[in-house]
């Protein structure tokens, strides 16, 4: 466990964390993405992160525009690279909190290289994706994350590629704490989060977002409000796996923690081989 | 020159998100209906949205190039005040009309410093400083006067009522295209919003008025038996996504005729903060204090 609790717990008042003269913040109507920030918020306050010792790291998307709202260091950097610009951070500021937030386009098309690697170094960054399964801020292209069938601008006659699965991905590469989440559990999504920032080493959070504006009209998928809800209902939360003989929702998405594992904290070793280095000099 | 002759330049700029396009096709549209030749210009899409857009709209009666060249702008319409800056040299220098939003969209690299009041790198320049540099003028707070009929995107339509006194197309043709452009359920907001720009901009040639409005809240207080609870509902901030009605156990909130969530049902709340949880522009807090506390 990390000294995460150094500030007495307060309740929670998300204006204390959002620069006031940038708000309201650029988001469609009812975007997910703004209930995804409001929860990691609410994690890292109830972490008890100085502001000041929080490091907010975003790539480009609608995602990505997050960090110009978080009264705390932010870092607003180049579209699929915000993992490379936080390694470099945490290996420089060990006492920083990284968090890095990012879309599925930014994290999986353009930045999955990165993932992959950050994913296996283990180096102690808190990824956050925010999917809405598009590239929300272009115009609603499609993303590695978009599922089969779906209509974006670029497959106008439905998406014939598979998509990802995200968090087997980060899994596989290495991530030591891996979690899903939706928004519409937005308790359920501050626990995980507060999980990740307290975890040691890499942790990589999947938020199932929505993208109302586009993809939602462009597939049909109701209002805010019943995008929201129907994903909830389409998840098979792990917290049920032991409550009913038969499986419940057996081929739903699993969401909750999914994987966490006890792997070396890579800045740890890095740090040590510095070390020696010097007192070999 | 002869002004039928000559071909008239709009240049109308802003940051992705605010309708720039929308404008320059209300204007293309309405000047290729009066048979004029109509050329227009957009870079778009290239921004990310917050970034930069311009779109140039060339009208007369025969326009060879779609772009502007510099220092040949007779009107720059900007939706956003520093973007209108950038572009202020576009401008024919004796004879250019600026029509302006005086609405600051601070990017993001303008904040430096995180201190609370610390002033962000952002265009110094007064609305005085620019209005005294051109041969004719307006400053106005489109986007206030928009919120206050009820939808601040409606801001564009605002500044198209302004942009449409210096120009010589009838106002019901203004008001026709406007119409068929918007979506059908927008057309009542847009027909205000163009009609209150253009009252404005009838009120003088060399016009500043940024009077902002203040962050509306509404606050509404439950007494339950041993917690007393406090609604604050940020209209400002609302932008009408329903997700707080719709997700309520209670039913007690509702869209008011502006689209802006309220407490309809205050007696109702349990003060179980569901809503705030959920709301997606961090409009709703909704705060529990005991009651022994709250009385002392
Ligand atoms: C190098 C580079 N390539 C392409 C772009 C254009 N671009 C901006 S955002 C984006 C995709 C964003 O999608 P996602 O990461 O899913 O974020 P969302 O907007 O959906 O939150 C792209 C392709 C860019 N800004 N930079
Ligand atoms: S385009 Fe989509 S992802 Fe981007 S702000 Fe709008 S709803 Fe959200
Ligand atoms: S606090 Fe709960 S009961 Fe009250 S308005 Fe919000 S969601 Fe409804
Ligand atoms: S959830 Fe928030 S933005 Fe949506 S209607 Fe309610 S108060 Fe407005
Ligand atoms: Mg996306």
């Amino acid at each position: 466990m990390k000294d995460t609790k150094t500030e007495t717990a307060a309740s929670f008042d998300v204006n204390d964390y959002l620069r006031q003269d940038r708000m309201p913040h650029f988001l469609c109507p009812g975007c997910g993405h703004g209930i995804a920030l409001r929860a990691l918020l609410w994690a890292v306050h109830e972490q008890g992160i100085p502001k000041d010792r929080l490091a907010v790291v975003s790539g480009i998307g609608c995602s990505g525009r997050l960090s110009a709202y978080i009264d705390a260091n932010t870092f607003h950097t180049t579209h699929g690279r915000p993992l490379t610009f936080a390694t470099g951070l945490k290996l420089a500021r060990p006492d920083l909190h990284v968090i890095v937030i990012t879309g599925d386009g930014d994290c999986l098309a353009i930045g999955g290289n990165h993932l992959i690697h950050a994913c296996r170094r283990n180096l102690d960054i808190t990824c956050v994706m925010l999917n809405n399964e598009i590239y929300g801020m272009t115009g609603g292209q499609v993303s590695p994350m978009t599922a089969e069938g779906r209509f974006t601008t670029t497959t106008p006659e439905g998406n014939t590629e598979p998509n990802f699965d995200a968090c087997a991905l980060a899994a596989a590469a290495g991530a030591s704490f891996v979690g899903r989440e939706v928004t519409a559990q937005v308790l359920a999504l501050k626990t995980l989060l507060g999980q990740a920032i307290a975890h040691e080493g890499f942790s990589f959070v999947e938020v199932l977002s929505d993208c109302t504006e586009i993809y939602g009209r462009k597939n049909d998928l109701g209002a805010s409000p019943e995008m929201m809800l129907a994903k909830k209902s389409a998840m098979r939360p792990y917290a049920y796996r032991n409550t009913v003989d038969v499986p419940f929702r057996p081929n739903a998405l699993r969401t909750g923690v999914l994987t966490r594992t006890d792997r070396p904290e890579y800045g740890a070793a890095w740090r040590a081989m510095a070390a020696r280095i010097r007192e070999e000099e | 020159m002869d002004k039928r002759n000559r071909t008239t330049n709009v240049l109308i700029v802003g940051v992705g998100g605010q309708g720039v396009i929308m404008v320059s096709k209300v204007l293309a549209q309405l000047c290729q209906e009066a048979g004029h030749d109509v050329k227009q210009s957009e870079v778009h899409g290239m921004a990310k949205r917050g970034g930069g857009v311009f779109s140039h709209v060339r009208f007369g009666p025969k326009v060879w190039s779609p772009t502007i060249p510099e220092g040949e702008v007779d009107i720059l319409v900007a939706l956003e005040w520093a973007e209108g800056l950038r572009w202020i040299r576009h401008l024919k220098p004796e004879t250019g009309t600026f029509i302006a939003d005086c609405q600051k969209i601070v990017p993001p690299f303008a904040c430096r410093s995180r201190k609370r009041g610390a002033e962000p790198a952002y265009a110094p320049q007064t609305p005085e400083e620019i209005i005294d540099q051109v041969h004719a003028g307006y400053v106005m707070d489109a986007t206030g006067l928009a919120a206050n009929l009820g939808n601040a995107r409606a801001a564009n339509t605002v500044l198209l009522g302004a942009l449409s006194t210096a120009l010589d197309f009838p106002e019901a043709a203004w008001a026709q295209v406007i119409a068929a452009t918007v979506p059908p359920k927008s057309v009542g907001i847009n027909a205000r919003a163009f009609t209150e720009g253009r009252a404005w901009a009838l009120g003088g040639t060399k016009r500043i008025d940024v009077t902002a409005s203040g962050l509306q809240k509404s606050r509404a207080e439950v007494h339950h038996p041993q917690v007393e609870t406090v609604v604050e509902i940020t209209a400002d901030w609302c932008k009408g996504c329903d997700i707080c009605v719709k997700s309520c156990p209670e039913r007690c909130l509702r869209l008011n005729d502006q689209l802006k969530a309220e407490l309809a049902l205050p007696e109702l709340c349990t003060g179980c903060q569901l809503c705030s949880w959920l709301c997606p522009d961090m409009a709703i807090s909704v705060t529990n204090t005991p009651v022994q506390e709250a009385a002392s």
